[in-house]
């Protein structure tokens, strides 16, 4: 079940997304960390962010859709406070990333290649929520490729990037992040979507637009990995909607080298683990391997 | 802290549109206050779990009861349960209310289902004066169960029905002193105007508050309060959680402007 992402060995191609598994320790009551691919932990700036005002999410069909504000205490508290905790655990961690500019990017980046527990970076150029944010560098072939380049030269560190699917061909978005020095891309980051209270007569989460996550973004998801695929040179990491190990193996035969399991674990905060014990279950009685059954519907 | 299939032992109506539901599940403690999430539904819609305050364990540590209004999907489909069927619980969550010191007037002001978080801290101080607020009489036959206590109640209903007519921060007018310590939960409007009758009476408040949440356990930052912390060091600290920082807190803390 072992893969290698971008230089990163993992148990299994299973990890948690950002922005849905905290930093990790909160999860230690109720699941095996250790049984994980890796632990992706919320999105970290610079600086510490606030986050939005309330409401942020509403439930909707089959999803969810949220605009936190990237609400996060910032690089620095997290190496000085979550990560010496994170250490203890044996499953890679993958520090997410972003930045209002690219200097931000870059020095967050250098921030975390020198401290010891990040087993690589993951960018999200791709948060849909704030303004003047990664919607720019998400939706522009030539930002994604500045920021990443940006990251790039900062780090040593394996460096994952998130892409947005708010774009009209992904596979452009593929290519000038890998031209860029990118050594694997995960996607799809959340889709903006809306829900007006028609009682309130106004949206029902109080930034208006949200990012829609969950089983109902899980097609647009699985054929944007399959169009990912056509071009992409790196491994990818397939995202949306993922709750179940069948859900998984969708990505991974569309052309994934591994998933992130992200809403699921609102639901059940044992939903990774589960999923990577079904990959298991599902490798072992069709006598394969994760590797093998990458890409297995192309061919 | 659990995350478990149990079985329901029952799941009755108490009162029209009022549920008591019974669940085969004994956390090793549970403080007054705390919540669980619940999983009405295996499929993946409704997709998340929803909060619903602990309103007794059962005598003999048989379980837990939680007292549930039906108001939308989730609660519809959870009506529907019969005893023998199973349920995911995540809990106990949250912090609960705090002890309310020696010698003080203890206060519960509840507004509708807001009773539900304070049955268990009646049970547990056998002490103390409830105040209760509903549109109607109807609203009031949840409390039915509070008889048994040993607490004196009062009731304002707006349309007159029972009680006094009226709001049940008029009775909170009416009853509050500096030696008081008043615990409320009911709609932000009510928890609002509590929290300022407090504040002028000088008595320490503890509200509980209810939120949209999707985990229930701090993570997926959906539950955010805003409080009243405004210095510049502290911007990342302006947001609570109601799930994992609350859903109890001092009245005081909070920016009930943006609540």
């Amino acid at each position: 079940m072992t893969v290698d992402i971008a230089g990163i060995r993992l148990k299994n191609p299973v990890m948690t997304a950002s922005g849905t598994f905290g930093y990790g320790l909160e999860f230690s009551p109720y699941t095996a960390l250790d049984k994980l691919g890796a632990i992706i932990v919320k999105g970290l700036s610079l600086r510490p962010r606030p986050g939005n005002p309330g409401p942020r999410i509403v439930e909707t069909p089959c999803g969810m859709l949220n605009a936190i504000g990237l609400q996060n205490a910032g690089v620095g508290t997290f190496i000085k406070e979550k990560l010496p905790l994170l250490r203890k655990i044996k499953t890679p961690v993958i520090a997410n990333i972003f930045g209002e500019n690219i200097a931000d990017y870059a020095e967050a980046a250098s921030m975390l290649d020198s401290v010891d527990g990040v087993a690589g970076l993951e960018v999200n150029i791709s948060c849909p929520n704030v303004k003047h944010g990664g919607i720019v560098f998400g939706t522009d072939p030539n930002e994604a490729h500045r920021v990443v380049s940006a990251v790039r030269a900062a780090t040593g560190l394996p460096v994952i990037t998130k892409l947005s699917p708010n774009v009209t061909d992904i596979r452009v978005m593929v290519r000038a992040v890998e031209e860029a020095g990118t050594d694997a891309v995960s996607l799809i980051n959340t889709i903006p979507g809306m829900v007006i209270d028609v009682e309130k007569r106004r949206p029902a989460i109080a930034n208006r637009i949200g990012g829609l996550s969950g089983p109902a973004i899980r097609p647009i998801a699985v054929r944007m990995v399959w169009e990912a695929a056509s071009v992409a040179n790196t491994p990818l990491i397939g995202i949306g909607g993922i709750t179940t190990a069948r859900d998984a193996l969708e990505f991974i035969m569309a052309g994934a080298a591994a998933v992130q399991v992200g809403t699921a674990n609102f639901l059940d905060p044992d939903a990774a683990v589960k999923v990577a014990e079904g990959i298991r279950d599902y490798a072992t009685k069709h006598k394969t391997s994760a590797a093998e059954l990458t890409g297995a519907a192309r061919r | 802290m659990q995350n478990s299939e149990v079985k329901i032992i029952h799941n009755k109506e108490v009162a029209p549109g009022y549920f008591l539901l019974g669940l085969s599940w004994t956390p090793k403690r549970v403080r007054p206050g705390q919540f669980v999430m619940l999983r009405v539904s295996d499929g993946l819609d409704p997709l998340l779990r929803r909060p619903f305050g602990i309103y007794r364990v059962m005598p003999g540590q048989r379980g837990v009861e939680l007292l549930y209004q039906v108001v939308g999907k989730g609660t519809r489909i959870l009506a529907a349960k019969r005893p023998g069927e199973s349920l995911g619980v995540l809990g106990p969550l949250g912090n609960g209310f705090p002890k309310p010191g020696k010698g003080k007037k203890i206060i519960m002001a509840a507004g509708g289902m807001g009773i539900v978080p304070l049955y268990p801290l009646i049970n547990e101080l056998k002490d103390g004066l409830l105040l209760f607020g509903a549109r109607g009489k109807a609203g009031t036959k949840v409390i039915k169960d509070f008889k048994k206590l040993k607490c004196r109640i009062r009731i304002a209903t707006e349309d007159g029905s029972a009680g006094q007519a009226g709001l049940v921060t008029d009775l909170l007018r009416e009853e509050v002193t500096p030696d008081a310590v008043v615990y409320a939960c009911g709609p932000p409007g009510m928890l609002k105007a509590v929290s300022v009758i407090a504040e002028q009476a000088d008595a320490p408040c503890w509200v509980s508050l209810e939120r949209s949440m999707a985990c229930g356990i701090g993570v997926c930052l959906g539950c955010a309060v805003k409080t009243r912390t405004h210095e510049e060091e502290a911007e990342n600290r302006l947001y609570k959680m109601v799930c994992s920082d609350g859903p109890v807190f001092s009245s005081g803390d909070m920016d009930w402007d943006a609540i």
